[in-house]
């Protein structure tokens, strides 16, 4: 049996992004998943490659690696700087006071949450659910041209909702819409592709391309807000006020 | 090159205007300006002449530039009323962003793009949501926060479905693949899902309540009226794409239409129940997305033409009745934190506007909305006189609700009558401090609610032209004649 092992980098990289809490952990792990499946796709030869490079890929494997950069050094960057304060010398002292009630709450929390293993078990039932539920319809509905393009993005997909079904952070739940985004962009890659009137166009490549970096902006920019103004980015938190 | 021009120039304005954004004034009127440019060269462009960008056509029938014009005089009211209303510091700015993408949704009639371009622009209309004014010293609020995080997640997922939906519908081809539950049927409820969570129908309404709750009157204007009234010419389009999502599918669609009925009374019901000002006119919204859904649902040229016609309807009352809302919220020189009843006495132009678009929203003659609403009745007839009961049931609870928040909030006595203590010994008229005098309404706002008032009456009491444009466009309509 042939072993297909970007596949199997999509499904890790997938669940460790659905498991896992810490962004040192999961933003990486996002930018592997992007490059795991850009090389899929190359692999599974749903576009000519022109360009000679690594044995020849399209240029379209390049710009999906490009986005996974673009989105993952948005994110990183936004997490390395949420320690800093920004916009704080317009503000009155009933803000400043917020400010200052908001960073000790988050750091009583933080002292008073160690590891749980419970936290994990919500996340790894939905795993293994989503395994399920990937493995089965690639032939109960198929619908992309082989059974590897299906399980990529049926999993993709799964692993996104379930993300943001489990989440507890808003950081978590980008990360999903992410993973969701990346299940259709792979899904529309495959399968227009075999269309044989139309066909891909350059158009909605280029705004899915657009799109996965405006969604990255837009989280970050809500993780950069909701810390700015609570410091953590816990959601129980914001609901909480 | 022109279609181009409509497009890109707006980016190029919005460019500008963040730039310029903390000197409000300028860019206000530089966003005028453009969107003056914009209607001129809409109106320009010959109708129904397709041209081809990167392998992509572009083209503009009668009903998208009736829209399209709207959506851009929907645009320039905005911006007057941003002149006097509270708004973020990039309003200006993302707002002729997101007139540059629904200008393109119109033109680009591919439904990958068009979904795209939808979802690239509630993710602009997240950043609108939780701007501050220019050098606030506020802190932005967190359940501002909240609700932009709920709407991007639910037009993320609206995306997502729409997207499988029509790369599944690239590859249906009626027939295939037996022993399976029907491809169409699987896309037409991808579609009715995708849609019914950009259009607020019951269950998926949570993001417009919490909107209209919590961000500013304007920004929720232009997201509801802009944003979810081009996801339904996006839904036209669709129809228009694939008719064969139509043909076989009389169960679905008579799903949808009950979904869509069952929102507007849930909707309408909700409103009649207790709730801030600002919840019941959100759920009167909802009430009237119900309506607009419900004539699309229906799938018959009277149906369309009322849910078109409703469309248009709901893009001016919402204006009319935000930007009313706003005026009627602004700090007023008297004590605050009291709930006041006398909102009319105060701000008659503002009170006057939020009623007149409450009836123009419910359809209430002779206000716009009762042309759309009569043809949505009679689609209603058309597939039984049950469903026109409940129709007419949840226009009636949204009635009542509509006068509940005019008698809680509009109509109370004047709170400001102050009667004059007799003179103490010794003291004079002079000794006494002037009368406070409580200042009126801003010209410009006011103007402009007036405006809008005038507009939805002229087109109540002369629906002729609008009715013959959408009726044109619609029996012009690919899978109508197919049907």
């Amino acid at each position: 049996m042939l072993i297909n092992w970007l596949l199997i980098g999509v499904g890790i990289t997938a669940t460790v992004v659905l498991l896992f809490r810490d962004w040192r952990l999961t933003i990486p792990a996002l930018l592997l998943n992007y490059i795991t499946l850009a090389l899929f796709s190359a692999e599974q030869q749903f576009i000519a490659s022109d360009v000679d490079l690594f044995g020849g890929i399209s240029t379209l494997v390049m710009v999906k690696m490009i986005t996974g950069l673009a989105v993952t050094s948005i994110l990183s960057i936004t997490a390395l700087t949420f320690s800093r304060e920004y916009g704080l010398e317009n503000l009155d002292e009933f803000g400043l006071a917020e400010l200052r009630r908001a960073a000790r709450t988050a750091q009583r929390q933080q002292a008073s949450q160690p590891f749980h293993l419970n936290d994990y078990v919500m996340p790894f039932w939905a795993g293994v659910l989503a395994l399920f539920a990937s493995t089965s319809l690639p032939y109960v509905y198929a619908i992309a041209p082989t059974p590897a393009a299906d399980f990529a993005w049926y999993w993709l997909v799964f692993t996104g909702v379930l993300t943001i079904a489990t989440a507890s952070d808003l950081l978590k739940i980008g990360l999903g819409l992410l993973l969701c985004t990346s299940g259709i962009d792979i899904l529309y890659t495959a399968v227009v592709s075999t269309v044989k009137e139309g066909g891909l166009n350059v158009i909605p490549l280029v705004l899915l391309s657009q799109f996965h970096i405006l969604l990255a902006l837009a989280i970050a920019y809500l993780c950069g807000l909701l810390y700015g103004r609570l410091k953590t980015l816990e959601l129980n938190e914001l609901y909480k006020q | 090159m022109l279609y181009l021009l409509l497009v890109l120039f707006p980016i190029s304005m919005a460019a500008s205007a963040f730039v310029l954004r903390k000197k409000s004034g300028l860019v206000i009127f530089m966003a005028l300006g453009a969107v003056l440019a914009e209607m001129l060269i809409a109106a320009q462009i010959p109708l129904d002449n397709p041209s081809l960008f990167l392998g992509v056509t572009l083209t503009l029938n009668t009903l998208n530039r009736m829209f399209m014009l709207l959506f851009l005089a929907i645009g320039g009211f905005a911006f007057v009323g941003a002149w006097n209303l509270p708004h973020g510091e990039s309003f200006v700015p993302i707002g002729l962003l997101l007139l540059s993408q629904v200008c393109a949704v119109l033109l680009l009639q591919n439904p990958f793009i068009s979904t795209l371009l939808l979802a690239l622009s509630g993710l602009t209309a997240v950043l609108v949501m939780v701007d501050l004014p220019t050098d606030t010293i506020r802190l932005v609020g967190t359940q501002a926060i909240a609700a932009a995080l709920k709407y991007m997640v639910m037009m993320v997922i609206a995306a997502i479905l729409m997207y499988i939906a029509f790369v599944l519908a690239t590859i249906f081809r009626i027939g295939e693949l037996p022993g399976r539950i029907p491809l169409s049927r699987f896309i037409l409820a991808l579609l009715a899902a995708s849609f019914s969570l950009r259009l607020a129908i019951i269950p998926f309404h949570a993001w417009l309540s919490d909107l209209v709750e919590h961000a500013e009157p304007l920004v929720a204007a232009l997201v509801i009226t802009l944003l979810n009234m081009s996801s339904l010419l996006v839904l036209l389009v669709s129809f228009q794409t694939f008719p064969t999502l139509l043909t076989d599918n009389e169960g679905p669609l008579r799903m949808m239409r009950y979904g869509a009925m069952i929102s507007a009374l849930i909707g309408a019901g909700m409103a009649l129940g207790p709730g801030s000002l600002r919840r019941t006119i959100a759920y009167l919204i909802l009430y009237d997305c119900g309506m607009v859904f419900y004539g699309l649902s229906s799938v018959s040229s009277i149906g369309l033409a009322g849910a078109v016609f409703g469309a248009l309807n709901q893009t001016l009352a919402v204006l009319l009745i935000l930007v009313s809302l706003a005026l009627v919220e602004r700090p007023d020189g008297r004590a605050p934190g009291v709930v006041r009843r006398d909102l009319l006495r105060r701000w008659p132009v503002a009170g006057t506007g939020l009623l007149a678009g409450g009836l123009t929203l419910i359809g209430i003659p002779p206000l716009s909305g009762a042309m759309g609403r009569l043809l949505i009745y009679q689609a209603a007839v058309e597939n039984g006189w049950p469903e026109l009961l409940v129709l007419l049931a949840a226009t009636v609870l949204a009635l009542l609700a509509l006068i509940r928040i005019a008698n809680e909030r509009l109509l109370g006595p004047s709170e400001d009558k102050v009667t004059p203590d007799p003179l103490m010994l010794g003291e004079t008229e002079l000794d006494r401090p002037a009368p406070r005098q409580l200042a009126p309404e801003p010209r410009s706002t006011a103007a402009l609610t007036l405006i809008l008032m005038l507009i939805c009456l002229t087109v109540g009491l002369y629906p002729g032209p609008l009715l013959t444009t959408i009726d044109g466009a619609i029996r012009e309509l690919a899978f109508i004649r197919a049907l």
